[in-house]
C-alpha cells in the first residue's frame, strides 16, 4: 500500500535498526494506527512483505495488546482509568460521567467517530489520579468540571494543554527527603543535554571509561547494595557479574521501562525529567558487561515520555555521548527507544524481551536467565528505569557512599510513589528503611479529614497489602518482607477507613484477569474466575462458600502459575481474605456498607 | 549414543538412571509413572504451560514442572504426594471453568486426554457456578473446524503447524482467558491441510471435517497399515466400522513416521467408497463394456490369452505392472510373464531410477541405501531436486526434524525455489537438467560450469567433507549414469555417505525390488545371469528369456504398431501417461486391465478386472527407502478382488488351457515366503514386520558385467504430484479435492 512520507521514513528507519528484523512490528503497528486509527487489512500486507512475516504471526502478535486495534477508535480516544489510586480518587464516576456526556459505553465510538471511550488498567499518574489519557495526552486531577471543559474542548476541534509533567512530582522537598536522582527535577530544560552536564552529567560516564574497568564498574555497584527497583529486588551488581565474559555472541542492555504496575509512576518523571541520567547509566551498564547495544522498552501509553528520551538521544549521539568510540575510549554503544503496545505482562523480563522481538508478550521458561540466554538468545541484563538511573550517581560518588544513604544490604535511596487518600500524592525520594507510617503522615501529609488508615498497598497493587496497624515498619526491602509483604516497585496506595475491601479486592483482580497473558492455565483461568466471583460478590449476589472459595483459589494459584504474574494477582487477595473478611460477611447481608444502596443499583 | 554420561535419580523411592540431559517427565515415563500434560509434547518445543506436571523435588521451595526440570545426579523427585495430587486436582477445575463439557456430542468423547485426566486426577465436583466464556464453532476449511470453548490452549497445533510442518498458519489470537487459536486467513485456513493439528489436539477443539459426528471412537475397528499415496510408506491406522474407513491417523505413535501425516494420507482414503468404482467385471461387447459374470471374464481373458500367445508367440504379450499395488502381487505378476508365457515384456511406470542406484552403487548397495530414521538422524543432508514438501512429505518432515532436533544441515540443489530452501543451510539454484554437470564438477572438478555455480559447489563441498555422515537424498531429475557421478561424489567424502533416491507412489521401489522390469529378476539380478534365471525357473517351471524385454515405453509404441498384440495392465495407466498425441491402444488385439476405476486406458480395455485398493487387502509394500511394511485389509468393498486373487483366478485358467503352472498359494503371506526365499534382499526379520514397524532391504545382486547406462529420455517420469494429487487415487478423492489449495498451482 502507498504510505504516507513521513510513515514510509519511519518505516525504512525501523526496519533497519534492530538485529532482527520482527522487532520492528510492535513500533510499526503502533505508528501505522496513530496515522490512520487503526491497523488495516492492507497495512498488515504491507508490514508483513516488509518484515518477511505471514499475517497470522502479524495478527497474533497485534490481538495480543490492549493498544492496538484492528477497527478505527474515535478521533479522540478517551481512556479513563480505574485502576486502584484512580478508582480511590473517583476513577469510576469519572467513567460514569463519560459515559453519559458522550453517550457511550466502554470500547463504543460516537456516531460521528469524534469520540471514543474505554476503561483502561494503570496508565501511571497515580499521584495526579483520577486521571485519563485522551489519544496520547495525559489529564490529571480531574474533576467534573475539568473532564467536562476537556471534552467541549475537544468536541470543538482544539486540543487541551496536557500535563506538562506528572502530578505530584514537583513539590517543595521535605527534609527528610534526600534528592539523588531526582535532584534535577524541577531545573529549567532538565531533560536537555547542557542542563544534564551543568548539572554532574557524563561525569561518571567518563570516570567509567577513563578511569575504571568493567570489573571495577560492577564491583562499584556490587558495593553499593544497589537492588532492583522494578519490584523484585534483585542485588544489580551481581545481576552483571552473571554475563558470561567469554561469550562469543552480542551483549545487550535493556532498559525496562514498562512501568504499568498499578500504583507506580516513578519512572515516568525519572525519564521526563532526568532522559540523560538513565542514558548515562546505561551506557556505564554497557561498558560493565561488554555490550555495545542498548534498548529502552517504554510501555505505549508514554509515547511523549519516549518523544522527550529520543530526542536526548539523539542529543547524546551529537554530543560522542553514545555511538561510536564515546569519548575517545574506543568504546562502541549504541541506544534505541521501543514502544510497548500496552500490556502489564511484558514488564516481566522474559516476556519484555519476546515482546521486543515483535512477538505476543509470553514469558520464557527460565534457567536459562537472560543473564546468559536473553534478547535474541544473547546474554542481557535487564533493569528498571530508577535501578539504571542510580548508576551514574553511584560511580560518581563511589558505592560505599551511595550505599551509606540506605540501610545495611539495602543501599541508596528509593523512589517512592505515594496515592489514594493521602493530601500530598506525590513522588519523593527518600533513604531506604525510612519508617513507612512517618513517611505517610509526615511526608505525604496523612490522611485527608483526619481519616484512620484502613490498609497500604506498601509496593505496587501486587503486595500483600498491610493494615493501619501493621505501618510502623521500615521501608527497605528487608524490613517490609519481614512484615508479609513486598517493598515492590514503589508504588504506595493509601486506602482511608471508608474504603470498601471487597471492591479493592475486586478491582486488583479486574486488573490481573486483563492482563493475564493466558499461556499457563492456573493464572488465566484463576483470575478470570476470582473476577468473577468478587464481581458477583461485591453485586451483593454473594454466598457463604465463596469466601472460602475465594480465598483457596488464590493461594492454589500461589506458586504454581508460570510467571509471576499469577502470585501477583494471589497475594493481595490472600492478605485481603485474611484480614478483612469481616467485610465479605457483611456483603452477604446483601449490601456493601461502604456504598449508598442507590450506587449499588447497575452495580460493577 | 553409547559415550553419553548417565545421572541417577529417585522417582518416588525407586532409582532410575537417565542419559545426562533428561526431562523429569521423560525419566518418570520410563519407569511407567505418569506424570500427567497437556502442553509437553516430544519433539516440539518446551511450553510448561499447562502446569499439569507440577512434581516434587526435594529441596526446591515449591512444586517444579517435569516437563522443563532436568534431571540431575542426586535429584528426589516425588510425582504422588498429597500436594501434587491436589495441584492436579486444582489445575483441572481451573481448565473445566470454560470448557463446556459437551463431551456427549464431542468427537473426542471417548478418547480425549482432558476427559482421562479429569477422570483420573479430577474432582468429583465443580465449585465454578459463573458464566462460561462461549463462541460460536468456526469452519475452518473443509477439512478443518475449530472450536474455541473446547480448547484448553496447550498450543500443540501451533507448535506443531510451525515447528513441525514450517507453514505457520496457526497462531494465538486475544490475551489471558479470551485467548483462542487463530488461522492464517481471519477466517480462514489455507496451508497444506495437513490435518497435524486435528490429530494433536489433546481435546476435541479442532476436529476433522470428513470426520466429525460420524460416530463414538469405541465404535471402530482400528487397522495398522501403510498409506496408499506417496513412496514414504506411512504407517497409518485406519479407523473402520462396518467395513467402512471413517478415520486415518497414526495416535499410537508408531512406525517410521511416528504421529506424522499428510493430507494425503490423512484425508485421502474416500476414493475407496467413490460411485464410480468398478465393481464387477466388464467385457467389451460391440463399442461398449458390459458387466459380466467372474466365470465369463476369467475365462475370457484366459482364452484369448492363450490364443494370441499360439498365434504370435510369447513376445506378442506385454505386462505393465503397477506402483500401487503389494509386493506379492508385483511378484505374481512377473511370475505369470516370466514363468507362464516366458517373456520379459514386463515394466511399470518408473518414477525414479532405482534401478540406477543400485546399480552404480554395486557391491556397497546393502549398505548405503538410506532408511528414514537415518535421513532424521543425519548430520548433513544433500537434497538434490524433488520437491519433499509436495512429493514426499514425510523426507520433508523427517529433515525439517533432523534440522530442529539434531541441528542437521541441509544443503539443497534445485533448480525451483521449494519449501525446504528456507530451512537450508545453503540453496543452490541451478538451471534444470544440469544435475549430471554439477555432479560431474563435485566429483571430478571437471566440466565447465558458471563461475558464481563453482563458486557456490565449492563451499557446498567443503561443508560436506566436514560433516561426519552425509544423507544425499535426490530425485527423479538425476537418473542412470547421473547417478553414478553423484555416488563417485559420495563415495569420496570422508564421512559415512548413504542414499535415498525419491520416486511416487505407494510401491515404485517394490515394483523394482521385485523385477518388474524388463531386465531385471526380482533383486534386481540380470536376466542374462543364467544362475539367477535358473534359480528362478526351478521355483516357477517355464524358460526365461535371457534377452531384456520392452520398456513400458516400448511396449506403449509397439501396441502402436501392432509389434505387440495383447497387453495386460495392472493397477496403470499407461495410456494416459504414455499416451500424447492420439496414442491409444493402438492395434493391439487385446487389452485386459486391472483397474479400480475407468481410467483411460481401462475404457479402451477389451477385459476389466475390478480391483481391490491397499486398503482392503493384506500385503507388503516397500517404500521409496526400500522399507518393507505390513498391508493389512481394513475397508471391505462389495465388488473388487485383489491383484492377488485375479492373478491367481488367471493362472489356474491359464494351466487348464495347458499354459504354465497354476500358483498354488493360498496367502499373499505364502508369496511373501517365497520371495524371502528367492531374494535375499528380502529376507528380512517378521518380527519388527509384524508388530507394524519397517525393515529396511539390503539389496544385492551380481553386476554380471553391466555397468550404469544412461537411460532414454522419457523412461523415468516423475508423477510430479503435489500434496493434493495422487495419480488416478487422487482424481477420486472427494475429500482432498474439496480444500481450495488443491485447485492453487504448485
Amino acid at each position: 500500500m502507498e504510505l504516507s512520507p513521513t510513515l514510509a521514513v519511519k518505516f525504512e528507519k525501523l526496519q533497519t535498526s534492530y538485529p532482527v528484523k520482527r522487532s520492528a512490528l510492535i513500533p510499526m503497528l503502533m505508528y501505522a494506527q496513530d496515522e490512520y486509527g487503526c491497523v488495516s487489512d492492507e497495512m498488515i500486507a504491507e508490514i508483513g512483505r516488509r518484515l518477511d512475516l505471514n499475517n497470522v504471526q502479524i495478527e497474533e502478535t497485534l490481538a495480543y495488546y490492549s493498544m492496538l486495534h484492528r477497527k478505527p477508535t474515535g478521533k479522540n480516544h478517551v481512556q479513563i482509568c480505574t485502576n486502584v489510586a484512580c478508582m480511590l480518587k473517583g476513577g469510576y464516576e469519572m467513567l460514569d460521567r463519560a459515559k453519559r456526556r458522550l453517550e457511550i459505553g466502554h470500547k463504543e465510538t460516537t456516531g460521528d467517530g469524534v469520540f471514543s471511550l474505554e476503561e483502561v488498567e494503570c496508565i501511571g499518574a497515580c499521584t495526579g489520579a483520577p486521571a485519563m489519557q485522551v489519544n496520547y495526552d495525559f489529564y490529571e486531577n480531574l474533576t467534573p468540571l475539568k473532564f467536562d471543559r476537556i471534552i467541549e474542548e475537544l468536541d470543538a476541534g482544539r486540543r487541551p494543554t496536557p500535563e506538562a509533567v506528572i502530578s505530584g512530582a514537583l513539590h517543595e522537598r521535605h527534609a527528610t527527603e534526600t534528592p539523588l536522582i531526582s535532584k534535577r527535577w524541577g531545573i529549567k530544560d532538565s531533560h536537555k543535554i547542557d542542563v544534564y552536564v551543568m548539572h554532574d552529567g557524563y561525569q561518571a560516564l567518563e570516570k567509567a571509561l577513563r578511569e575504571m574497568t568493567p570489573e571495577s564498574i560492577i564491583d562499584e555497584v556490587k558495593k553499593s547494595n544497589l537492588r532492583g527497583r522494578g519490584g523484585a529486588g534483585f542485588p544489580t551488581g551481581m545481576k552483571w557479574s552473571f554475563v558470561p565474559k567469554d561469550s562469543p555472541k552480542a551483549k545487550y542492555v535493556i532498559c525496562n521501562a514498562d512501568e504499568s504496575e498499578p500504583g507506580t509512576c516513578k519512572d515516568r518523571p525519572l525519564m521526563e525529567m532526568d532522559p540523560h541520567q538513565l542514558i548515562e547509566g546505561m551506557v556505564i551498564a554497557g561498558r560493565a558487561i561488554g555490550s555495545h547495544q542498548g534498548f529502552i522498552y517504554i510501555r505505549g501509553e508514554y509515547r511523549y515520555v519516549l518523544d522527550i528520551v529520543d530526542a536526548a538521544i539523539a542529543e547524546a549521539y551529537e554530543r560522542g555521548y553514545l555511538g561510536k568510540n564515546i569519548l575517545g575510549s574506543g568504546f562502541d554503544f549504541d541506544l534505541l527507544i521501543h514502544t510497548g503496545a500496552g500490556a502489564y505482562e511484558c514488564g516481566e523480563e522474559s516476556a519484555l524481551m519476546e515482546s521486543l522481538e515483535g512477538k505476543r508478550g509470553y514469558p520464557r521458561i527460565k534457567p536459562p536467565f537472560p543473564a546468559v540466554v536473553g534478547l535474541y538468545g544473547c546474554p542481557t541484563i535487564i533493569n528498571n528505569v530508577e535501578t539504571l538511573s542510580a548508576v551514574p550517581s553511584i560511580i560518581r560518588e563511589g558505592g560505599e557512599a551511595y550505599a551509606n544513604r540506605g540501610t545495611p544490604k539495602n543501599g541508596g535511596t528509593r523512589m517512592l510513589c505515594i496515592a489514594g487518600h493521602v493530601n500530598k500524592p506525590g513522588i519523593y525520594e527518600v533513604p531506604l528503611g525510612m519508617n513507612m507510617k512517618k513517611f505517610i503522615y509526615e511526608v505525604a501529609g496523612g490522611i485527608p479529614g483526619g481519616k484512620k488508615i484502613k490498609a497500604v498497598i506498601p509496593g505496587g497493587s501486587s503486595c500483600p497489602l498491610l493494615t493501619g496497624d501493621e505501618i510502623d515498619i521500615a521501608m527497605d526491602y528487608d524490613s517490609v518482607a519481614k512484615a508479609g509483604s513486598m517493598l515492590g516497585s514503589g508504588g504506595m496506595v493509601i486506602m482511608d477507613e471508608d474504603t470498601c475491601m471487597v471492591d479493592m479486592a475486586r478491582r486488583i483482580m479486574q486488573f490481573y484477569a486483563h492482563e493475564s497473558c493466558g499461556w499457563c492455565i492456573p493464572c488465566r483461568e484463576g483470575t478470570t474466575w476470582l473476577r468473577k466471583i468478587l464481581e458477583r460478590f461485591h453485586a451483593g449476589l454473594g454466598r457463604a462458600e465463596d469466601i472460602d472459595i475465594i480465598a483457596d483459589l488464590a493461594k492454589n494459584m500461589l506458586g504454581r502459575t508460570f510467571c509471576p504474574l499469577g502470585d501477583a494477582a494471589a497475594m493481595p487477595t490472600i492478605s485481603i481474605m485474611k484480614k478483612w473478611r469481616k467485610e465479605f460477611e457483611q456483603h452477604l447481608q446483601g449490601r456493601c456498607p461502604y456504598k449508598s444502596a442507590e450506587a449499588l443499583v447497575g452495580s460493577r | 549414543m553409547a559415550d553419553q554420561k548417565l545421572v541417577k535419580l529417585k522417582i518416588n523411592d525407586r532409582e532410575v538412571q537417565v542419559p545426562q540431559g533428561t526431562l523429569v517427565i521423560e525419566a518418570t515415563r520410563r519407569i511407567g509413572t505418569e506424570v500427567p500434560s497437556f502442553c509437553y509434547y516430544p519433539g516440539l518445543s518446551l511450553q510448561a504451560a499447562c502446569r499439569m506436571c507440577l512434581v516434587e523435588v526435594e529441596k526446591a521451595p515449591k512444586l517444579q514442572t517435569a516437563c522443563t526440570l532436568v534431571a540431575t545426579e542426586g535429584m528426589i523427585v516425588r510425582t504422588d504426594t498429597e500436594q501434587v495430587r491436589q495441584a492436579r486436582k486444582y489445575m483441572l477445575e481451573f481448565l473445566l471453568t470454560n470448557h463446556p463439557l459437551d463431551c456427549p456430542v464431542c468427537d473426542k468423547g471417548g478418547e480425549c486426554e482432558l476427559q482421562d485426566m479429569v477422570f483420573r486426577y479430577g474432582a468429583d465436583s465443580s465449585r465454578f457456578v459463573e458464566e462460561k466464556i462461549h463462541r460460536p464453532e468456526e469452519k475452518w476449511s473443509e477439512l478443518v473446524y475449530y472450536d474455541a470453548p473446547r480448547c484448553i490452549l496447550c498450543f500443540r497445533c501451533v507448535r506443531v503447524c510451525d515447528e513441525g510442518m514450517d507453514v505457520k498458519a496457526l497462531g494465538v489470537g486475544m490475551r489471558g482467558a479470551n485467548s483462542v487459536i487463530i488461522p492464517n486467513r481471519e477466517d480462514h485456513l489455507e496451508c497444506e491441510e495437513c490435518g497435524m493439528c486435528i490429530d494433536i489436539c489433546p481435546v476435541g477443539a479442532l476436529t476433522s471435517g470428513t470426520y466429525r459426528y460420524k460416530t463414538r471412537p469405541w465404535e471402530m475397528n482400528y487397522v495398522s497399515t501403510v498409506c496408499t499415496h506417496c513412496s514414504n510408506g506411512c504407517k497409518t491406522t485406519l479407523s473402520v466400522r462396518n467395513h467402512e474407513i471413517l478415520r486415518s491417523n497414526n495416535r499410537d505413535l508408531s512406525g517410521i513416521n511416528k504421529d506424522f501425516l499428510c493430507v494425503k494420507g490423512r484425508f485421502g482414503f474416500d476414493f475407496t467408497k467413490h460411485p464410480e468404482r468398478i465393481r464387477q467385471p466388464l467385457v467389451r461387447k460391440g463399442d461398449k463394456l458390459l458387466p459380466v459374470s467372474w466365470e465369463e471374464a476369467a475365462q475370457a481373458a484366459a482364452s484369448k490369452l492363450k490364443a494370441i500367445y499360439d498365434a504370435n508367440g510369447k513376445d506378442a504379450i506385454g505386462f505393465i505392472g503397477s506402483n500401487r499395488t503389494s509386493n506379492e502381487e508385483n511378484y505374481l505378476l512377473q511370475r505369470m510373464a516370466r514363468g507362464t508365457f516366458g517373456t520379459n515384456n514386463i515394466d511399470h511406470h518408473r518414477t525414479a531410477d532405482y534401478t540406477g542406484l543400485v546399480t552404480a552403487l554395486g557391491d556397497r548397495a546393502a549398505d548405503s541405501l538410506l532408511t528414514m530414521e537415518q535421513l532424521y538422524e543425519s548430520k548433513a543432508v544433500l537434497l538434490i531436486g524433488n520437491d519433499p514438501t509436495n512429493q514426499n512429505p514425510l523426507v520433508g518432515w523427517q529433515v525439517r526434524s533432523g534440522i530442529r532436533h539434531f541441528g542437521t544441515k541441509l544443503f539443497v540443489i534445485n533448480s525451483n525455489e521449494i519449501k525446504l530452501k528456507r530451512k537450508a543451510t545453503q540453496f543452490v539454484k541451478i538451471t534444470a537438467g544440469l544435475e549430471s554437470a554439477v555432479f560431474k564438477w563435485l566429483a571430478h572438478e571437471e566440466g565447465q560450469l558458471a563461475t558464481a555455480l563453482v563458486e557456490q559447489l565449492v563451499l557446498l563441498k567443503a561443508e560436506l567433507e566436514a560433516a561426519s555422515d552425509v544423507a544425499i537424498v535426490f530425485g527423479a531429475e538425476v537418473s542412470g549414469a547421473a547417478i553414478a557421478q553423484l555416488v563417485a561424489f559420495g563415495s569420496k567424502l570422508p564421512g559415512k555417505t548413504r542414499y535415498m533416491l525419491l520416486g511416487d507412489y505407494a510401491n515404485s521401489r517394490g515394483a523394482a525390488d521385485l523385477g518388474v522390469l524388463p531386465d531385471r529378476l526380482p533383486g534386481y539380478a540380470y536376466v542374462d545371469d543364467a544362475r539367477a534365471r535358473e534359480g528362478f525357473e526351478t521355483l516357477w517351471g517355464g524358460v526365461i528369456p535371457s534377452k531384456a524385454g520392452l520398456t513400458e515405453p516400448q511396449m506403449v509404441e509397439a501396441a502402436q504398431n501392432g509389434a505387440i498384440k495383447a497387453l495386460y495392465v495392472v493397477g496403470a495407466n499407461p495410456f494416459a501417461h504414455f499416451g500424447t498425441l492420439g496414442y491409444g491402444r493402438g492395434k493391439l488385439d487385446l487389452l485386459i486391465v486391472h483397474e479400480m476405476f475407468l481410467t483411460e486406458t481401462a475404457k479402451v480395455a477389451d477385459i476389466v478386472f475390478p480391483a481391490a485398493s491397499a486398503y482392503e487387502k493384506d500385503g507388503t509394500v516397500t517404500n521409496t527407502s526400500g522399507e518393507i511394511q505390513l498391508l493389512h485389509k481394513a475397508a471391505e468393498v462389495m465388488g473388487p478382488r485383489t491383484d492377488f486373487d485375479l492373478l491367481r483366478i488367471l493362472s489356474h485358467q491359464l494351466e487348464k488351457l495347458g499354459l504354465g503352472k497354476a500358483f498354488h498359494y493360498k496367502t499373499p503371506a505364502a508369496v511373501f515366503e517365497e520371495i524371502r526365499k528367492a531374494v535375499p534382499a528380502y529376507n528380512v526379520a517378521s518380527a519388527g514386520l509384524l508388530t507394524g514397524g519397517a525393515e529396511a532391504t539390503r539389496v544385492q545382486f551380481a553386476l554380471n558385467g553391466h555397468a550404469p547406462y544412461d537411460v532414454p529420455v522419457g523412461l523415468i517420469r516423475s508423477a510430479e504430484d503435489t500434496l493434493f494429487t495422487s495419480g488416478t487415487l487422487g482424481r477420486f478423492c472427494t475429500m482432498m479435492d474439496s480444500v481450495p489449495e488443491a485447485k492453487a498451482k504448485p
